[in-house]
């Protein structure tokens, strides 16, 4: 039985000069998971918005096509009759969660539909249950962990007996934990019959499908079992989504067999002759000691502590000296302490303990408007602090701010433009820019007031693989150039990539910091934070080197002679 | 998500019908401004604190007392100053503080202070949930009550929204404390775009999450809490009742006035 059919739908946003959505067949048999896969603006938030009619019935444009559930055209419903057929769980959960209690915003649904107390309540305490939040059926939402919110935004449709899940990027804001808690929450609703469409970046999630969709320009460009696109690393990076490390290694070395884990993998290649080249680990020691740093000192923090009023304790007793030159990652948990941490470098935050010294100066005496010229900090949301009607003024305005002449202004918003792969671009709206322009539009903003340190909070969250390429790129060449980067990230394959050193935070304190390749292998370290370690690392320590990208570790193989 | 002062406990405020409270916050703003003089509002605000000290108050109490103690300061001294009364106490150039100025400025802090108690008090016993509810068992249309209580409960989440672009100008090097009032107002136009901007994207996800779950079908709504009016919500009546025909003969005798 056919859940859900679209054929031939279009759709363009009013005022958009292409088609959102360029005839577009998808179908999901009742009981499947379908994953949507492609890059930002391929299509794929409104191809689920139009599964429940929010497109066109909630968003102005021209629409075309047919939608059908279970066999039942929708073509003239209201959302809102369709919401005990269709669950939708959109992108922003935030949002979603308004009551002052969870179970309150489980009953909002059934509410609506005019039910009884009794199975009101019966069907809040049903899904609670298999999201496995029961117990925190009377917490506010808002003290709630992201891996918690995002559960309690799918309860809140569960409780509607929806018989299809549509869910767009459900784990785009989550820690690896909480990305780990909607995988399997998914894989066990399923279980259970119902029908699941997902949009979605990441492998987690994506590993559990039957069938992927994948999206280009808003047209579909294939459609099959996800066993065949999860294996083409090719084909997973050019639909946004950054491939495993198995099927890199296992593509480049031309194995037909698909190892599931890691110890498969060593077996595999082990059993094909393949190894570790002697040497080949402590040519990765040796390059990391000459990759090393030595440069002065730049940031100094000395038993840093801070507690918000009210009480919390989101720091303790952190020491951490940064030298001129670094690539730093900070990990962690959501709620760890990372952003609070960071915050204290560009003085946004004061301590409440301990200090923080930039070149020697406490950062208590100085204002944080005068601090951002030596340390610039990139929000998490571009839009967060976009307010210009050209890119030119908001690109100039940290210059500006500083008391520059125009002409060095002017300058220096070309220069950073150029920097970020926006060059020519100063007469455009930024609000009319996509999402990763505008977060290159935020960059550039930084980046105008050249500062020394930059500090960017999640820089890669929401982003398509090949645009966090971009971005981690970008920050590489600015770190080539001699400034000091420091970057809290969720992507731990990321900072494996590109940090040379990482820190690695815990409830409020520093439980770990050294370079990447020892932190990374420190399993009781890792676990501590709610980490996994990389694959391709474990990969590599199971056949005797410390890789952490797939480059290195094939660099280290000894191919028996091939 | 919540007004921040709500006290998750069931004392005997907490087990009363949504609109029995509405009433009894109503009838305790009346039993308030009936009385002048700082003595019956003291033995009045004693027995609202004995009767709310299980409702978790006072938790909230602590955090706004500075509001309180600045509003009873500043309607002393003004009301000292404003009153014309007979018994002067001090002249000041050509203001003279009499003796009833004092103690009707006394009265009217207290009034006020005793007023954002009961306040409080609803507010620790009273989820807005519970609120909309009575609002809406009053007769207020459904979507009217329940925009009033987003109100409520989108005010923290904007106030964070605000935060956040704040910080992010003024890493880069927007500074609103410097110069003069002119310059400082300019200042925030930075700030104006991305909080509009954040506020109609909110505004939008909620609408369509909203219409999503339901909202507007136009049944009759269910309530996952089903109240029901009882002997506990008739004994608060009555006794808030009582207290007023009290206040009232009270006020016929003349007794404790100014």
């Amino acid at each position: 039985m056919r859940a859900v059919e679209l054929q031939e739908v279009r759709f363009r946003y009013r005022g958009a000069d292409a088609d959102a959505l360029a005839g577009v067949g998808v179908h999901a048999d009742a009981g499947e998971r379908v994953a949507v896969v492609g890059l930002t603006g391929a299509g794929k938030s409104t191809l689920l918005k139009c599964v429940n009619r929010l497109v066109p019935a909630s968003y102005r444009g021209e629409f075309a096509g047919k939608v059908a559930l279970f066999g039942e055209e929708i073509a003239g419903k209201r959302v809102a009759e369709l919401c005990g057929t269709v669950g939708m769980v959109l992108q922003d959960f935030e949002s979603q969660l308004f009551s002052s209690a969870a179970e309150l915003d489980a009953a909002f649904g059934p509410e609506n539909l005019g039910l009884g107390g009794d199975e009101i309540r019966r069907r809040v305490t049903q899904s609670l249950r298999a999201v496995g939040m029961e117990h925190l059926r009377r917490r506010d939402p808002a003290t709630l962990s992201g891996g918690q919110k995002q559960r309690l935004a799918i309860a809140t449709v569960l409780s509607l007996h929806p018989r299809v899940l549509c869910l767009d990027e459900p784990t785009t804001d989550l820690d690896p934990e909480g990305r780990e808690e909607i995988a399997s929450l998914l894989k066990s609703l399923c279980g259970g019959g119902l029908t699941a469409l997902l949009a979605e970046h990441e492998m987690d999630l994506l590993a559990g499908a039957d069938r992927i969709v994948g999206l280009a320009a808003g047209k579909k460009m294939f459609d099959c079992a996800a066993g065949e696109v999860l294996w083409d690393p090719g084909l997973l990076s050019s639909f946004g989504v950054r491939p495993p490390d198995l099927a890199v290694v296992a593509g480049e070395l031309g194995l037909v067999e698909r190892p599931g884990t890691v110890d498969e993998a060593a077996a595999l290649l082990k059993s094909n002759g393949i190894g570790i080249r002697p040497g080949a680990a402590d040519e990765l020691v040796r390059a990391d000691a000459a990759a090393a740093q030595e440069g002065r000192e730049l940031i100094r923090i000395e038993g840093l502590g801070h507690t918000y009023p009210g009480g919390v304790e989101s720091l303790s007793g952190v020491d951490l000296t940064i030298r001129a030159g670094e690539f730093v990652a900070v990990l962690g948990r959501n709620g760890s302490g990372k952003t609070t941490l960071v915050k204290h470098i560009n003085g946004l935050l004061k301590p409440t303990a301990g200090a923080v010294l930039i070149e020697g100066q406490d950062t208590r005496a100085l204002k944080a408007a005068a601090l951002g010229q030596r340390v610039g900090f990139v929000f998490q949301d571009p839009d967060h602090q976009i307010f210009a009607g050209r890119v030119f003024d908001e690109v100039a305005f940290a210059p500006r701010n500083h008391g520059l002449p125009e002409a060095g202004v002017k300058e220096r918003v070309t220069r950073a433009l150029a920097q970020v792969g926006l060059a020519g671009r100063e007469d455009r709206d930024p609000f009319l820019l996509t999402k990763g322009e505008r977060q290159r539009v935020a960059l550039a903003g930084v980046l105008a007031a050249e500062p020394e340190v930059i500090i960017l909070d999640e820089p890669t969250t929401g982003l398509d693989y090949p645009a966090q390429r971009a971005v981690m790129e970008l920050l590489k060449a600015l770190n080539n150039e001699g400034r000091t980067v420091i970057v809290i990230t969720h992507a731990i394959g990321t900072a494996a990539e590109y940090a040379r050193r990482i820190v690695v935070m815990s409830d409020a304190a520093v439980i770990g910091d050294g370079p990447g390749r020892r932190i990374l292998s420190d399993e009781a370290l890792l676990s501590r934070a709610g980490l996994k370690m990389p694959a391709i690392l474990a990969l590599g320590r199971a056949m005797g080197a410390d890789t952490l990208t797939s480059a290195q570790f094939l660099a280290a193989l000894d191919r028996g002679g091939t | 998500m919540s007004s921040g002062f709500y006290a998750d406990r069931s004392s005997f405020f907490h087990r009363l019908h949504p609109v029995t409270r509405i009433l009894l916050l109503l009838l305790a703003f009346v039993s308030a401004l009936m009385i002048e003089h700082p003595l019956p509002l003291l033995a009045l605000a004693l027995i609202y604190g004995l009767a709310a000290a299980r409702t978790g108050v006072f938790g909230g109490l602590r955090r706004v007392i500075w509001l309180l103690v600045l509003v009873a300061a500043a309607s002393f001294l003004i009301w000292s100053a404003a009153y014309s009364g007979k018994n002067a106490v001090f002249a000041l150039g050509p203001l003279t503080v009499t003796y009833e100025g004092m103690i009707y400025g006394a009265g009217m802090g207290l009034r006020l202070d005793l007023m954002i108690f009961c306040g409080l008090i609803f507010l620790a016993a009273t989820r807005v949930e519970e609120f909309t509810y009575g609002l809406t068992r009053l007769g207020l249309p459904f979507s009217v009550s329940f925009a009033l209580s987003l109100s409520f409960r989108l005010a923290p989440m904007f106030a964070d929204t605000v935060g956040t672009i704040l910080e992010a100008q003024r890493s880069r090097g927007l500074d609103t404390e410097a110069g003069g009032v002119v310059k400082r107002l300019k200042s925030y136009v930075p700030l104006l775009a991305p909080v509009f901007a954040a506020a109609l994207r909110r505004a939008d996800q909620l609408a369509i999450a909203l219409e999503s779950k339901g909202f507007g079908l136009g049944h009759k709504r269910g309530s996952f809490r089903e109240y029901e009016a009882g002997a506990r919500d008739g004994a608060a009546m009555a006794l808030m009742a009582a207290l007023i025909a009290l206040e009232i003969m009270a006020r016929r005798a003349g007794w404790w006035t100014i």
